[in-house]
């Protein structure tokens, strides 16, 4: 299973590592928040998609606006004094890890079923070829 | 539902939005990891390694190019003498340099005075004193530095490092900083000039002599010195932000 969105993130990374520009200043903080809510917002949609319920309206949105909220956040935090760069870390931590749990469980039951559905088809065929067989020990 | 994820080639809308977004979000991972690696260097070397490693290759160059220094001030106060030697306005013109070369430290004196050793004191210590007071620091070496300086000293060095009027002593880790150069104990403390009136300054009741042999008398000896060389100054002496004041 080879996914575009993979393929695309390879390609947005290379792109900056050619690019090369680092930020300058304080935003490194901020962008680094605003990849956690970024990949929150992926494996989320790669689990809901998975379950069927992907949305693009909603994907989008959420990623744009969790991004944006996730690093303006964090410089608010850092200009009045509270740290939300820990909040963000934990919060999207926590959704990254859970998403990446839940695609993770579902690929092993579809590995798993795939696996049973291989033993069942086996064991079919072996009965298919086993009944002529006994049919002919009886003539 | 589609499923954006699981399809190979066909870009349907799902997968096209979700396609776009990873793009943005690995270039934002990259540009994430490019500003944190320019602002806290390489991760593949330890940090505190590289610096120990570069600062050894920079006391190999700083000694260098001190030595260079000193050599080249010595063919200037040479030559500064040899073009005085031809004409007599010229001539006073270079005793007057010579005069400020003296005064600046760049050159070698040779002269009397004294010489104060400062040592850390013994390792076991004692009840009473904090491990702290048994170590000599920057403000010990400064503060006799200072005392030598009010008592008429005309030149002094540390360790064998010129004290110029831009020297500093600063305390870095168990060394102590005379400019750039580290220094560690013992501390000898060369001052030319009057050694009895230099002595007697030094060994004034209250003043750091004292205050040293307080802690413990072995960590402080003074000792006068008929003749010896003290180095030429040989940090930076350029002037990038001030310049003279020229009388018209």
């Amino acid at each position: 299973m080879i996914l575009i969105p993979i393929l695309c993130l390879l390609l947005g990374a290379a792109i900056a590592f050619l690019v090369n520009q680092p930020l300058r200043g304080e935003f490194g903080i901020y962008i680094a928040v605003a990849c956690l809510a970024g990949l929150d917002s992926l494996f989320g949609a790669m689990r809901s998609s998975q379950e069927g319920k992907f949305r693009t309206d909603v994907f989008v949105s959420g990623f744009a606006f969790n991004t944006l909220a996730a690093s303006g956040l964090a410089w608010l935090g850092d200009r009045i004094g509270a740290n939300v760069f820990l909040v963000c870390a934990f919060i999207f931590g926590t959704r990254i890890f859970n998403n990446l749990s839940l695609i993770r469980r579902h690929w092993l039951t579809q590995w798993q079923d795939a696996q049973l559905k291989k033993r069942q088809e086996a064991l079919q065929a072996q009965a298919a070829a086993s009944a002529p067989n006994q049919q002919a020990k009886a003539n | 539902m589609m499923n954006p994820f699981a399809h190979r080639v066909s870009l349907n809308p799902q997968v096209a939005a979700v396609s776009v977004f990873a793009i943005i979000l690995g270039y934002m991972i990259s540009t994430a990891w490019i500003t944190n690696e320019s602002r806290f260097g390489s991760r593949d070397a330890d940090q505190r390694e590289r610096l120990a490693l570069g600062t050894i290759d920079q006391q190999d160059k700083v000694r260098q190019q001190s030595e260079e220094i000193a050599r080249l001030q010595a063919q200037l106060t040479k030559l500064q003498n040899a073009v005085g030697k031809d004409e007599s306005a010229g001539r006073l013109l270079n005793q007057s340099l010579q005069e400020l070369k003296l005064f600046a430290g760049l050159t070698e004196v040779r002269g009397p005075g004294i010489m104060v050793t400062l040592r850390d004191g013994p390792a076991e210590g004692t009840d009473s004193m904090l491990p702290t007071e048994l170590v000599i620091h920057d403000r010990d070496v400064l503060k006799v530095v200072n005392e030598l300086w009010s008592a008429g000293a005309e030149a002094i060095a540390v360790n064998k490092i010129r004290v110029s009027a831009r020297t500093s002593f600063r305390c870095v880790g168990p060394t102590i900083l005379v400019d750039d150069n580290k220094i560690g104990t013992p501390v000898v403390i060369q001052a030319i000039g009057n050694s009895e009136q230099l002595k007697t300054s030094i060994e004034m009741p209250g003043g750091i002599w004292d205050e040293i042999r307080q802690t413990d008398p072995r960590m402080i000896t003074v000792e006068q010195v008929s003749k010896m060389d003290l180095p030429a100054f040989t940090g930076r002496t350029g002037f990038k932000i001030g310049e003279a004041v020229v009388a018209k």
